[in-house]
């Protein structure tokens, strides 16, 4: 959806230019603002909050089970084994966002590499790549998901991977068009006809082109990779407990839905949060990014 | 056009090829088989499921098995399930009715009250429709939808209960009624999402139309701005929404998967959760080949589509 | 089994399923028994009105012979007869035989050998043949048909010279005398020769898709993921049916599985039942029956014997000292199971009740564990010669109640510096190679360990039936005792159930001492069926509450 709009002037240069437009854009923008602070809050919450609290995210008492939010110290109540939900929210908040950041990072390495690649070379290569593009795009990523998790041993880490192997593609999407777009430039050719290696042409002259629409779909990416968490964990593929994640939070709370219905409702308000925010954020870059939108 | 449709059936059977084989590979690559169900029932012995295995060509090696497969594909028969002995075809025609009723039902919500919102909020820009629907849009967009269904079954069925929890029929009185209302919930929920994504994008493509020459033509000419906005806007304000529709089908098929789930609705999606649980390799694949086979067509019939609303498009 | 996913998402899928129990004999010496078909014979039937059964989980194998599950034979109970049945109390009771063989009534040689069956007359298939001797010989011969999947062998691989006297006489020689052979055939159902034997192959036939049997209900129709329907067969020749229309409706899930029996929707809840956090609400609604039925699964936290970790058999003792039980079953478990020692059913005739009763005691966990040698080591852990006592512990991903029985256990063990790191997985795998060949460390799992309802469990001790050392069984804790295979070769040769007993007591009470796997409790499920429904009961010999479907009926 952003592929386009990125205007490609000032090409060869390393576009210092948009940070002080752009970043006036993406100030004026209450909601990306929202956005920003609401995450800010969020991971020092993650990072700080179990250290203040009188609960482990581990610690089990049977006594204290199904206690309702603000029992005691208990804030947001206790689970089906008495532990403290807030200790496990925060807990699960490190998880749930480290693994949508490094799958974003990953995916869009990927994606990036990939898009480079087939949109510099063209040609055979080039299409054989964007076919495999297409191929996993016509999957509902979320059968591939579940494909995939159903047969790893369900790791933070190989949750990460395969969330990344099911997220690069608008990514490389992204980069093979601005890249083909720009491959026969001017600039492009005297890089070439001075001996420069393919490489350093790929990454120096061209990728910086490509590096606005990169940053939204990679803040989207985020967002989307927190929500694929979320979704492989509830449906038990995903982060195994004891660890908590935000989605394996929600795995099982169906079945206490009507005695314990704050088991569902703490970790869903925290994804939805996280997820609204990134996309915030994404938006906000896309219109900060885009130089038509000034005139709005 | 014929050669346009020609060179796009090809890549979309080179595609197909290439959906059967990243999903025949992650699947059987990985441990455990479709007898391990039976390892617990009393008195099963190693003995029995390694003969069962090889009676069941289980322990060919996977290229074999592969071609095997594809072999018979190309002839047809897309194999029978390792659970119930069904072909895989009959298996999904007996499920695909569920998910065409769920999916249908939400794609004529979230179509009409997206595309309703779309315009209206891009006629009446920077309006406080505009915002709050923008701002809802986003977070619609954020929400799980399992646990949005969660928080509306939770709601509407245990504390309410205007509505039924789950199933798609209430056993021994299946009326269209008793259709409709367990259709209610799980449409609506699968719905959000699209009803987000159609509004953002309808106003949007509003947006580039309205101010196009020929509406200014249009109003020049004395039109109410009724007529302006049904007649010139809408209509091709409408057009790139038929490309989306197709590619917004993967998404649909997934968003049922999980919808099914939560209101135990017995459709492809929760097909696709059982075989994968049993490891029934030939349901499985053929669910990716269906959904994929499912997906490339809807794109192909909205391009196909956009070239006859549109006489500016020309494929080719 | 139960690990299997019903619905891999939001379901507990506990291994909860009735199983063959031995409670009173094996049975092959009984007589005098009460001849069920003939006794009830008289009154005119009526079968009219329509059931509906619950399951979570889908049947769908509907040929008897075929690798299934529990549900699947709840369905078969319904469609198909065996030559005799066992029930409650675990004695035989005729079916398509006209008597129970025994040795005393000349139908099992004194030396367990030579068998004469006698059938029952006049018996119809649904599609109208005529039941006879032909097709029990095509059925014993169909299971161990090397191009067929069949899906249990033992026993019946034995059995030689099968023999057609006349329609309603067969005879065969068994190879070796086989204590457990009346229960594998109690659970043995007779499928129609000219239906099964003629097709060209047996794994694709037809009638695996439309069964036909002599059972009380013939087959309708099936709407695959929803329903299965079948119709009374008036002709059955024993008592019942009187249900014109049964249904046996697939619910995948448990907690709307629940809320359809409270507003009546299902009249009996099937597998896998009320869940355990319903009960006390359960047993107060108005015109329901709820009970509490005892299973004959045994839960038990078992350990891969190979693991250097686990060979000390002072750990072993120590982790058990160090699982508090009581607090499981009370607080998990809403106090339903009951605790046990052993892995035999307490219902069941050759249970030993003098085993030593488990206490929950940490301290005595750490003094075990100090006088065997075990030191903490740097990182707190407890070591000895170099191996850390740190082990990883699976079960089926998506089991809640399990999964928060692991991280209870986990806590106390870490106190003792035991750091147990668990490690599920999704079924598919978990019960694959991984159990089977012993890839684990550790494994919670609820296993029935019986032969039919006999007590025969080589299939499990035996030391030459562990996977990954090339046998055939299930020994999947690896688990070799010379006493303890010298112990089941001679149970498996005795036929006085009385003799056997004294064996098998020796057996529970070898395993409570080796401790290779825990035993936490027996299963036992909340069960729910209408008021008004006649002769809905348990039956802990059976794999399925079907077991008598026959004789439901609506008052």
């Amino acid at each position: 959806m952003s592929s386009a709009i990125y205007p490609a002037t000032d090409l060869g240069a390393p576009p210092r230019w948009w940070r002080s437009r752009t970043l006036a854009r993406f100030m004026r923008n209450r909601l990306a603002v929202v956005g920003v602070v609401m995450i800010t809050l969020m991971v020092l919450a993650c990072a700080f909050g179990p250290s203040l609290l009188p609960y482990d995210e581990l610690f089990i008492d049977l006594r204290a089970r199904f206690a309702p939010p603000l029992t005691g110290y208990h804030i947001f109540g206790t689970d089906p084994l008495g532990r403290d939900i807030a200790a496990r929210l925060f807990n699960a908040g490190r998880i749930s966002l480290m693994v949508g950041f490094f799958a974003m990072l990953m995916s869009t390495a990927l994606g990036t590499l990939i898009g480079i690649i087939a949109g510099y070379r063209g040609g055979l290569l080039g299409s054989v790549l964007m076919r495999v593009v297409d191929a996993f795009l016509s999957f509902p990523s979320i059968f591939l998901l579940l494909a995939l998790a159903a047969f790893i041993k369900p790791s933070p880490f190989m949750i990460t991977v395969i969330i990344a192997l099911t997220s690069w593609m608008e990514v490389a999407r992204i980069v093979n068009a601005e890249i083909s777009s720009l491959r026969e430039r001017d600039f492009v050719l005297a890089a070439r006809s001075l001996g420069y290696r393919s490489s350093t042409i790929m990454i120096k002259e061209l990728l910086p082109n490509a590096i606005g629409p990169i940053i939204v779909a990679a803040t989207l990416t985020v967002a989307r990779a927190i929500l694929l968490e979320a979704y492989v964990s509830f449906l038990g593929y995903g982060i195994q407990p004891p660890l908590p994640s935000w989605g394996n939070m929600l795995n099982g709370a169906q079945q206490y839905l009507d005695k314990a219905p704050w088991l569902a409702i703490v970790p869903g308000v925290a994804i939805t949060l996280a997820v609204s925010s990134f996309n915030f954020i994404g938006d906000g870059l896309r219109d900060a990014l885009d130089a038509r939108s000034d005139g709005n | 056009m014929l050669h346009y449709l020609l060179n796009r059936l090809g890549q979309s059977l080179i595609l197909l090829l290439l959906v059967s084989m990243i999903g025949f590979a992650v699947l059987n690559l990985a441990p455990g088989g479709p007898l391990s169900q039976f390892a617990l029932t009393p008195g099963m012995t190693r003995e029995a499921m390694d003969r069962i295995a090889h009676q069941m060509g289980l322990d060919r090696p996977l290229p074999i098995q592969y071609l095997d497969w594809i072999w018979r594909l190309l002839q047809g028969d897309w194999g029978k399930s390792y659970r119930d002995q069904q072909p895989v075809l009959q298996i999904i025609g007996s499920h695909l009715f569920a998910t065409l009723l769920l999916m249908g039902t939400s794609m004529v919500i979230s179509i009409s009250l997206g595309t309703w919102i779309g315009i209206r909020s891009a006629t009446k820009r920077h309006s406080l429709f505009d915002y709050s629907t923008s701002v809802a849009a986003m977070v619609a967009l954020s929400i799980p939808t399992f646990w949005f269904g969660m928080v509306a079954i939770y709601v509407f069925a245990l504390k309410l209960k205007w509505l039924p929890a789950g199933s798609m029929y209430t056993i021994g009185n299946a009326s269209i009624s008793d259709y409709a209302i367990h259709l209610i919930m799980p449409s609506l929920v699968l719905a959000l999402v699209d009803i987000a994504v159609w509004s953002r994008y309808m106003r949007s493509s509003t947006l580039d139309v309205i101010n196009q020459d020929f509406i200014r033509t249009a109003r020049a000419k004395g039109l109410t701005e009724r007529t302006v906005l049904m007649k010139h806007v809408v209509r091709n304000a409408m057009i790139p929404m038929i490309t989306l529709a197709g590619l917004q089908l993967p998404t649909i098929l997934g968003g049922a998967l999980v919808t099914e789930t939560v209101f135990t609705w017995p459709g492809m999606g929760r097909l696709f959760l059982d075989s994968l649980g049993y490891h029934d390799y030939p349901v499985v694949m053929g669910l990716l080949m269906f959904s994929a086979i499912l997906v490339l067509a809807g794109s192909l019939v909205a391009d196909i589509v956009v070239t006859i609303v549109d006489p500016r498009v020309r494929l080719g | 089994m139960t690990d299997r996913p019903s619905n891999i998402l939001t379901r507990p899928t506990r291994r909860q399923a009735l199983s063959l129990v031995a409670l009173g004999a094996s049975g092959v010496i009984l007589s005098g028994l009460p001849r069920l078909g003939e006794a009830r014979a008289a009154g005119a039937k009526t079968i009219s009105g329509q059931l509906t059964v619950a399951f979570s989980q889908e049947p769908t194998v509907f040929n008897p012979h075929m690798p299934h599950i529990e549900v699947d034979d709840g369905v078969h109970f319904a469609l198909f007869d065996s030559l005799f049945s066992v029930d409650p109390e675990g004695k035989f009771v005729p079916g398509l035989a006209s008597e129970v063989p025994t040795v005393e009534n000349g139908g099992i040689s004194a030396d367990g050998l030579k068998w004469k069956v006698k059938l029952r007359e006049g018996v119809k298939w649904h599609d109208g043949k005529p039941f006879t001797a032909d097709d029990v010989k095509a059925t014993l011969e169909l299971l161990v048909d090397a191009n067929f999947r069949s899906w249990r062998k033992t026993g019946h691989d034995l059995v030689r010279d099968l023999t057609v006297v006349s329609p309603t006489e067969i005879t065969w020689r068994m190879d070796k005398p086989f204590a457990p052979y009346p229960s594998i055939l109690a659970s043995t159902f007779i499928t129609p020769k000219h239906l099964l034997s003629a097709s060209a192959d047996p794994n694709n036939a037809p009638f695996n898709n439309a069964p036909v049997g002599t059972g009380p209900f013939k087959w309708v129709e099936r709407v695959a993921g929803d329903h299965i329907m079948l119709s009374g067969n008036p002709d059955y020749y024993g008592d019942g049916p009187y249900i014109d229309k049964l249904i046996f409706k697939y619910v995948p899930d448990l907690n709307v599985m629940y809320t359809q029996f409270k507003t009546g929707d299902i009249d009996v809840v099937g597998l896998q039942w009320i869940t355990p956090d319903h009960y006390d609400e359960a047993k107060g609604l108005d015109g329901k029956v709820v009970n509490v039925v005892p299973g004959s699964t045994v839960e038990s936290f078992t350990f891969n014997m190979e693991r250097p970790q686990f060979k000390d058999p002072a750990v072993r003792q120590a982790l058990y000292a160090a699982i508090d039980k009581q607090s499981i079953i009370d607080a998990l478990y809403y106090g339903l199971p009951t605790p046990t020692e052993s892995y035999m059913p307490q219902q069941s005739f050759y249970f030993n009740p003098d085993l030593p009763k488990h206490e929950y005691d940490l301290a005595k966990s750490k003094d075990l564990l100090a006088k065997a040698g075990w030191k903490p080591g740097a990182d707190g852990i407890l070591a000895k010669d170099g191996v850390r006592l740190a082990f990883t512990c699976s079960t089926t991903a998506g089991n809640h109640i399990r999964e928060q029985v692991q991280q209870y256990i986990q806590q106390s063990f870490k106190d003792l510096g035991i750091e147990m790191t668990i490690s599920n997985l999704p079924p598919a795998v978990m019960w694959g190679d991984y159990w089977m060949l012993s890839k684990f460390d550790s494994v919670i799992v609820g296993l029935d360990f019986l032969t039919g309802s006999d007590p025969d469990t080589s299939d499990y001790f035996r030391s030459t039936s562990s996977g990954a050392k090339g046998g055939s069984g299930q020994n999947n804790w690896q688990y070799a005792n010379p006493e303890v295979d010298a112990l089941l070769d001679k149970g498996g040769a005795l036929f006085v159930p009385e003799e056997r007993k004294a064996v098998y007591v020796k057996i529970q009470e070898i395993m409570r001492k080796d401790l290779p796997f825990l035993p936490l409790f027996q299963y036992a499920t909340v069960r729910g069926h209408k008021q008004g429904i006649d002769n809905v009961s348990p039956n802990v010999n059976v794999r399925i509450d079907t077991w008598n479907i026959a004789t439901w009926r609506r008052a």
